[in-house]
């Protein structure tokens, strides 16, 4: 059962008191990267700090795909189907093959190491968006091999199509780390785990962006950041936050909350309608089912 | 004799470890946020501070090693690491016996290359999730290479500590000088020299100093701490707050103190020989300034580039 906190009636059109909550894993550090293949109806996520990648079967069970995974963390898909991975402590955004082989797409700006990838989302014109907030620099347990810094920013880097070019798209915010796309992919949505902020930004033909707004600014007491981020083919954004996942429709305006005692890390969209929606937390994978379908992932 | 110091370098955030690298001072500063600070050097021909390495996460204590290796303690990332020349930085060992240790603030290398360095608990956080338990002791440990495969491994070298902050090493190798600084109420805070046995522990520590406390508190004992070339401790300890203040002391091997200087700075971080000739004594404070005191009639003893 969801424990809601409802800010607007709208809420209940997304999410249901009703709905169950199944824990589909437990016992992990820190659960991250949580994403749906469409192509095998299974379920994909990280433990960074347990160095493995984890694949899902409903009805079936866990299994592990990768391990060790060089403290893996974002996870997503391409038009192909083959799995990306933003690479926190390789401090590279790689490729798994259909072949099973690894293919390395970005690890470099302008010859300088990049800081460590957090989270990445495909776009339909096959453009690689990530977020490289230096994270794997600073833990215990998380830490790169080279644990030093080069970068003077952090950014969002775009790569492009063909894989040939490296651009920075977004260089101000402070600590980028989820990211997303609107239904109609014209604007890209960055939040801040520092400032606890959603920016907007207008994404150009060229796969660039213009200047960045402030969508919306996480609120509430509870422990909780802005970490993961997705959005629904209505354009409602869940962020987590406060307290558990914050729900923000498309205007920016905080809807509700769904609360997790727990840290929660991460959210996806799955299943056949992709109605059901993922939560990672630290320790665990939860499973609830939403109103309104996710944006797909290729 | 009393010690002229000048201040030389000012720096944002609190200034921490020194090193001598030959022909200038290194100095870290520790600024609280992600970038975490940088290790500056201070050209004593020039006057001039520049940058030597970026992004230095709290690193605190510094020192070279007898191959010319530059070690750091991250202090709130956990870590000895190694800062290479060509501009990368990597870890040496950072868990003993499976566990992560404490927060180490500085460090001193021995003749044959072992890294001493003292692990308290502190309040310093990375940024990021704390997902690492502490150890349930706080000690002086000591990185060495394993001889056959050549990694690092730590060992607990002191099980009498509670809160060790400074280390300093005896010519010979053989006393190290432990400064446990527990400036919290009722907390010990004295230099102790532990004379390292020929089957290599640590044998009973003799008190050299201790530091008092009144109604206004307890005395600020020993940050950081250094030894000269006839073998006396040269540490920096005190603040305006109570007791004699903020102070340069000499120590014979034995405990005498056999001078006191007024450092014009409050709350001195670490101290350490530089300059041609290792005759300056520089300082750092937490008010990041570097203050130096040329011809300090003692010559120091270090390890460079």
């Amino acid at each position: 059962m969801l424990e809601l906190d409802l800010v607007t009636p709208g809420l209940t059109r997304l999410l249901s008191e009703e709905a169950p909550l199944d824990r589909i894993y437990h016992g992990m550090t820190f659960g991250e990267g949580p994403v749906w293949n469409r192509r095998d109806s299974k379920f994909y996520w990280v433990d960074i700090v347990g160095d493995t990648i984890y694949r899902y079967t409903p009805g079936t069970g866990t299994e592990v795909l990768i391990h060790p995974s060089e403290k893996a963390n974002g996870l997503t898909f391409d038009r192909e189907g083959r799995l990306n991975v933003a690479g926190w402590a390789s401090r590279s955004v790689w490729r798994v093959e259909n072949d099973g082989s690894v293919t390395t797409l970005a690890s470099l700006h302008e010859g300088k190491r990049i800081n460590s990838p957090n989270d990445i989302v495909v776009k339909s014109d096959g453009g690689i968006y990530f977020t490289d907030s230096p994270g794997a620099l600073y833990n215990p347990a998380m830490a790169a091999e080279d644990l030093q810094q080069y970068l003077d920013f952090q950014g969002v880097f775009r790569i492009s199509p063909d894989g040939k070019k490296i651009d920075v798209v977004v260089t101000d915010v402070v600590y980028p780390n989820g990211l997303a796309f609107t239904p109609d992919e014209k604007t890209l949505y960055v939040n801040c785990t520092r400032k606890g902020e959603i920016t907007a930004y207008d994404v150009k033909a060229d796969g660039s962006v213009g200047k960045g707004r402030l969508f919306h600014k996480l609120t509430g007491p509870e422990p909780g950041i802005a970490d993961g981020m997705k959005v629904d083919t209505e354009g409602n954004v869940y962020c987590t936050g406060p307290g558990g996942v914050h729900v923000i429709d498309a205007s920016g305006k905080l809807l509700g909350r769904i609360r997790f005692a727990e840290h929660c890390t991460n959210m996806a969209f799955g299943g056949p309608d992709t109605k059901d929606f993922y939560v990672t937390t630290y320790t665990s994978l939860y499973k609830t089912r939403v109103g309104v379908a996710g944006v797909a992932v290729w | 004799m009393t010690l002229k110091f000048e201040k030389v370098a000012q720096v944002e955030g609190a200034a921490g470890g020194l090193a001598w690298d030959g022909k200038a001072m290194l100095f870290t500063s520790m600024v609280m946020g992600m970038a975490g600070g940088n290790i500056l050097r201070y050209d004593p021909a020039s006057g001039k501070t520049e940058n030597f390495r970026k992004y230095t996460v709290l690193t605190n204590g510094i020192a070279f090693g007898p191959d010319g290796a530059l070690y750091g303690c991250q202090e709130s990332s956990r870590r000895v690491v190694r800062f290479m020349e060509d501009g990368s930085t990597v870890q040496t060992e950072s868990q003993i016996n499976g566990s992560y240790h404490n927060q180490p603030t500085k460090l001193t290398v021995d003749n044959r290359g072992r890294i001493w360095f003292c692990d308290p608990h502190s309040t310093v956080r990375s940024f990021g999730p704390q997902f690492v338990p502490y150890l349930d002791y706080a000690a002086v440990l000591r990185l060495e290479r394993d001889p056959q495969r050549k990694l690092w491994e730590i060992k607990r070298m002191t099980f009498d500590t509670t809160q060790p902050r400074a280390v300093a090493l005896a010519p010979d190798d053989k006393t190290l000088y432990v400064a446990q600084t527990d400036n919290s109420p009722g907390g010990l805070r004295e230099l102790r020299a532990y004379p390292i046995e020929a089957d290599d522990v640590l044998g009973p520590y003799r008190l050299l100093h201790t530091f008092g406390r009144d109604y206004r508190g307890e005395q600020r004992g020993i940050e950081g701490m250094c030894t000269d070339s006839a073998g006396n401790i040269v540490a920096v300890a005190g603040s305006a707050k109570n007791g004699p203040g903020a102070l340069a002391y000499v120590f014979s091997p034995t405990g005498a103190v056999l001078e006191t200087h007024a450092i014009p700075g409050d709350t001195p971080m670490n101290c350490a020989f530089g300059d041609a000739g290792l005759n300056s004594l520089y300082v750092t404070t937490a008010a990041g300034e570097l203050w130096r005191a040329r011809d300090c009639g003692r010559q120091g003893r270090a390890f460079a580039k």
